[in-house]
C-alpha cells in the first residue's frame, strides 16, 4: 500500500466530522473519494496532507508514520493540489512553479540550470510552455489550475492529493486536467464531485457518508443506483459509456 | 488562445535589478550628503568632507578652517540623525514586509496595525516608571519590544476570523489597537509630566521625530537591524513560499508555525527598537514594499534589499523637508510621511475595492 489511513478521528469544536476511517491506496492507482457535501471528504484529506492533526489514528505512506515526518520530508513523499488558491501577491508562473521544488532545495548550492528545467518539462507536460514569463493573477481560471498542477508536478512525490481540484472549472478543463494527472506514473487520491468523472478515472472509488466510509470498490461496483441513492438521494439509471466502457450515470429529476 | 504578455514588473533580468540597486546606493548617497548640508544652518560641501575625513581618519587630514561649532553640528547632530533616518525607513520597510508576508495582505505595516504605537506606550512606560532600570540602556528598547509584542499578538488576535485574515479586519484591528496604546501613551505622559514638557513628549511619541538622535541610539539600531536583515535574508524562499498562503506552505515543505513564529520575533524586534529610537513613523512600511514590488516583483530575494535601500532613502528625504519647510522650527517627521503615505494607503484600499468587486 503506498497510502494507509488507520482509524483517523477528527472533530472540529465539539463536531466529529471524520469518524473513525480507515483505508488504503494501492501503488499506481487512482483512487476517488466520493460523498455529499459536509460528509468530512476535505477534513478527511487534511488530516492525510497534515493541515489537519488527527485526534486520533495514524497515516502512513509507505510503511512511515507521517506524523514522524518533517513537512520537508513530507513533501518529497506527497504532493498536494487544492482549489485555486487566492494569492494577494501576483508573481511569474515560472517562479510560481518554482515555489514547488523548495524541498528539494538547498539554503546554498543550488543548481537552478536544473531546477529551471524541470519547471520548464513540468510546465510543458500541462500544456504551458511558453506561459513563463506570465503574470499568475491574469491567468484564466483553467490556466490556473494547471500551474497548480505543475507546481505539484515539479515536487516529484509519487503520491498525489487532490482536495476538490476541478470545483469550479468548466468541463473542458476538468477533463483536462485529469487526463495529464492520468497520464502521469502516480498514485493519485482525489476527492471528486462529478460522478462520472470519477467514473471515468478512478481505478478504485471509496464511498463516504457522515465521517464513514460506506463502501469501496471498482466504479462498475459502486455507482449503482441504490448506492448512489443512499449517498446523494437521487434516482439514477445507471449505463455503460460507449466510450470508455465505464460506468455512465444519467440523473433522473424529480 | 491568444497569448497576452502582462508586464508584471519591468526588471525581470538579473543585471537591471544589480542596475537598480546600485542607482539607489547612489541616490541614497546624494540624499545623505545633501542631509547633512541642509538644515538651521546651512554647511557647504568642503566643510562637510574636511570634517568627516578628520573625524573618521582621527587626523588632521584637512586643514581645520571652519569653526569648532560647525564641526560639532556635522559630527554630533547632523550626521546620527541623517544615518538613523536611513535606518529607521529601511527597517520600517523590512517590518511592512513581514508583516504582509504574516498577513497575505498588502495593507499591513506596523503602524496601520497599531504595533508603532504598542511600541510606543511600551517605551514610554519604561521611560515614566523606570521599571526595567536593571537593563539600563537597552530598558527602552525592551520596553518598546515588550509593548510591539502585546499590541501585535492583539491585532492578529481581532483581525483574524476564522484563521483567515481580511482587509476590513486588519484595518479595523489597527485603528482599535492604536487607539487603545495612543490614549496609554498619553496617559501616562500626562500623569507624570508637567507643563509644556508634556505636549513635547507627548508629541514625539505619537507622531515620531528624529531630532533625539544620537551616535549611541544609532548604535543600536544599527545593530538591530543588520541582524534582522540578515536573518530575513536567509528565510527569503520561505517567506515566498508562505505568500501562497499557510496551507500550502506546509504542503510544499515549510515548517510554517516556526517560521510565523520567527517573523513575530524579527517584527517586533526591529518595530521596537525603531520606535524606541524615532517615535511611531507611519506609512513607510506599507508604501515602499509596495512600490519596490511593482519594480522588482514578489520574490523576497530580489524584494527585501531593493525595498531596504528604497525606504531608507525616502525617509532621509523626508527628513530634510521636515527640517526645511518650517525653518528654523522642524515639523515631525511623522506629519510628512504621513503626508505621502496616507493618501497611498487610499489607493491600496481602493483598488482592493475594485479588485473584490470586479
Amino acid at each position: 500500500m503506498k497510502l494507509n489511513v488507520e482509524n483517523v478521528s477528527y472533530s472540529i469544536g465539539a463536531k466529529l466530522i471524520v469518524d473513525g476511517v480507515s483505508l488504503g491506496v494501492e501503488e499506481g492507482s487512482f483512487v476517488g473519494l466520493v460523498g455529499p457535501n459536509g460528509c468530512g471528504k476535505s477534513t478527511l484529506l487534511k488530516n492525510i496532507y497534515k493541515v489537519y492533526k488527527p485526534d486520533s489514528g495514524k497515516v502512513f505512506i509507505d510503511g512511515k508514520d507521517l506524523a514522524q515526518l518533517s513537512n520537508k520530508e513530507t513533501a518529497k513523499e506527497m504532493s498536494v493540489m487544492q482549489q485555486e488558491n487566492n494569492v494577494e501577491f501576483d508573481m511569474l508562473v515560472f517562479d510560481m512553479v518554482m515555489l514547488g521544488r523548495y524541498s528539494h532545495q538547498k539554503m546554498f548550492g543550488t543548481d537552478m540550470v536544473s531546477e529551471g528545467r524541470i519547471v520548464k518539462d513540468a510546465l510543458a507536460e500541462v500544456g504551458l510552455s511558453g506561459y513563463e514569463e506570465r503574470s499568475f493573477l491574469s491567468l484564466s481560471g483553467g490556466e490556473k489550475q494547471r500551474t497548480l498542477v505543475a507546481r505539484a508536478l515539479v515536487q516529484k512525490a509519487e503520491l498525489v492529493i487532490l482536495d476538490e481540484p476541478t470545483n469550479h472549472l468548466d468541463i473542458g478543463y476538468q477533463y483536462q486536467i485529469m487526463n495529464i494527472l492520468k497520464n502521469q506514473d502516480l498514485t493519485v487520491f482525489s476527492s471528486i464531485h462529478d460522478l462520472n468523472i470519477a467514473s471515468c478515472y478512478c481505478d478504485k472509488i471509496i464511498l463516504m457518508k457522515a465521517g464513514r466510509i460506506v463502501d469501496f470498490g471498482t466504479p462498475e461496483e459502486m455507482f449503482v443506483p441504490e448506492k448512489i441513492r443512499n449517498l446523494f438521494g437521487v434516482d439514477t439509471e445507471v449505463n455503460v459509456n460507449p466510450h470508455t466502457g465505464r460506468p455512465n450515470i444519467v440523473f433522473y429529476p424529480q | 488562445m491568444e497569448k497576452r504578455k502582462t508586464a508584471l514588473f519591468p526588471l525581470h533580468k538579473e543585471s537591471h535589478f544589480l542596475i537598480f540597486c546600485i542607482l539607489m546606493v547612489c541616490l541614497m548617497g546624494i540624499a545623505m550628503f545633501t542631509a547633512m548640508r541642509m538644515g538651521s544652518v546651512e554647511i557647504d560641501p568642503d566643510t562637510i568632507q574636511g570634517i568627516l575625513v578628520n573625524k573618521l581618519t582621527s587626523r588632521e587630514y584637512y586643514p581645520v578652517t571652519w569653526e569648532y561649532s560647525l564641526e560639532s553640528i556635522v559630527w554630533d547632530i547632523r550626521t546620527p540623525r541623517v544615518f538613523t533616518a536611513f535606518i529607521v525607513g529601511a527597517g520600517l520597510t523590512m517590518c511592512g514586509i513581514l508583516m504582509q508576508v504574516l498577513t497575505k495582505n498588502s495593507l499591513a505595516d506596523p503602524y496601520v496595525l497599531g504595533i508603532s504605537h504598542g511600541a510606543s506606550a511600551g517605551a514610554v512606560s519604561v521611560i515614566m516608571y523606570g521599571y526595567l532600570w536593571f537593563l539600563g540602556g537597552y530598558g527602552t528598547m525592551a520596553g518598546a519590544f515588550l509593548g510591539a509584542l502585546i499590541s501585535i499578538t492583539l491585532a492578529m488576535k481581532i483581525a483574524s476570523v476564522r484563521k483567515k485574515i481580511t482587509a476590513t479586519q486588519l484595518v479595523l484591528a489597527g485603528i482599535a489597537v492604536s487607539a487603545l496604546f495612543g490614549a496609554i501613551t498619553n496617559l501616562m505622559i500626562y500623569h507624570t509630566k508637567t507643563g509644556s514638557d508634556k505636549v513635547k513628549t507627548a508629541s514625539y511619541w505619537m507622531m515620531g521625530s528624529l531630532s533625539g538622535s544620537s551616535w549611541e541610539k544609532l548604535k543600536y539600531a544599527t545593530i538591530a537591524f543588520l541582524v534582522c536583515f540578515a536573518l530575513i535574508m536567509l528565510l527569503t524562499r520561505q517567506l515566498d513560499v508562505l505568500m501562497l498562503g499557510d496551507d500550502v506552505a506546509s504542503t510544499v515543505g515549510v515548517n510554517t508555525d516556526k517560521l510565523k513564529l520567527m517573523i513575530i520575533l524579527l517584527a517586533t524586534l526591529l518595530t521596537g527598537v525603531i520606535v524606541s529610537v524615532s517615535g511611531p513613523i507611519g506609512f513607510v512600511g506599507l508604501t515602499f514594499p509596495h512600490i519596490t514590488r511593482s519594480i522588482v516583483g514578489t520574490k523576497h530575494r530580489r524584494l527585501v534589499p531593493a525595498a531596504v535601500l528604497v525606504g531608507g532613502t525616502f525617509l532621509v528625504v523626508a527628513d530634510i523637508i521636515s527640517r526645511v519647510i518650517v525653518a528654523p522650527e522642524e515639523l515631525p517627521i511623522g506629519v510628512v510621511s504621513a503626508f505621502f503615505g496616507a493618501p497611498f494607503f487610499l489607493y491600496l484600499i481602493r483598488k482592493g475595492n475594485k479588485k473584490a468587486g470586479g
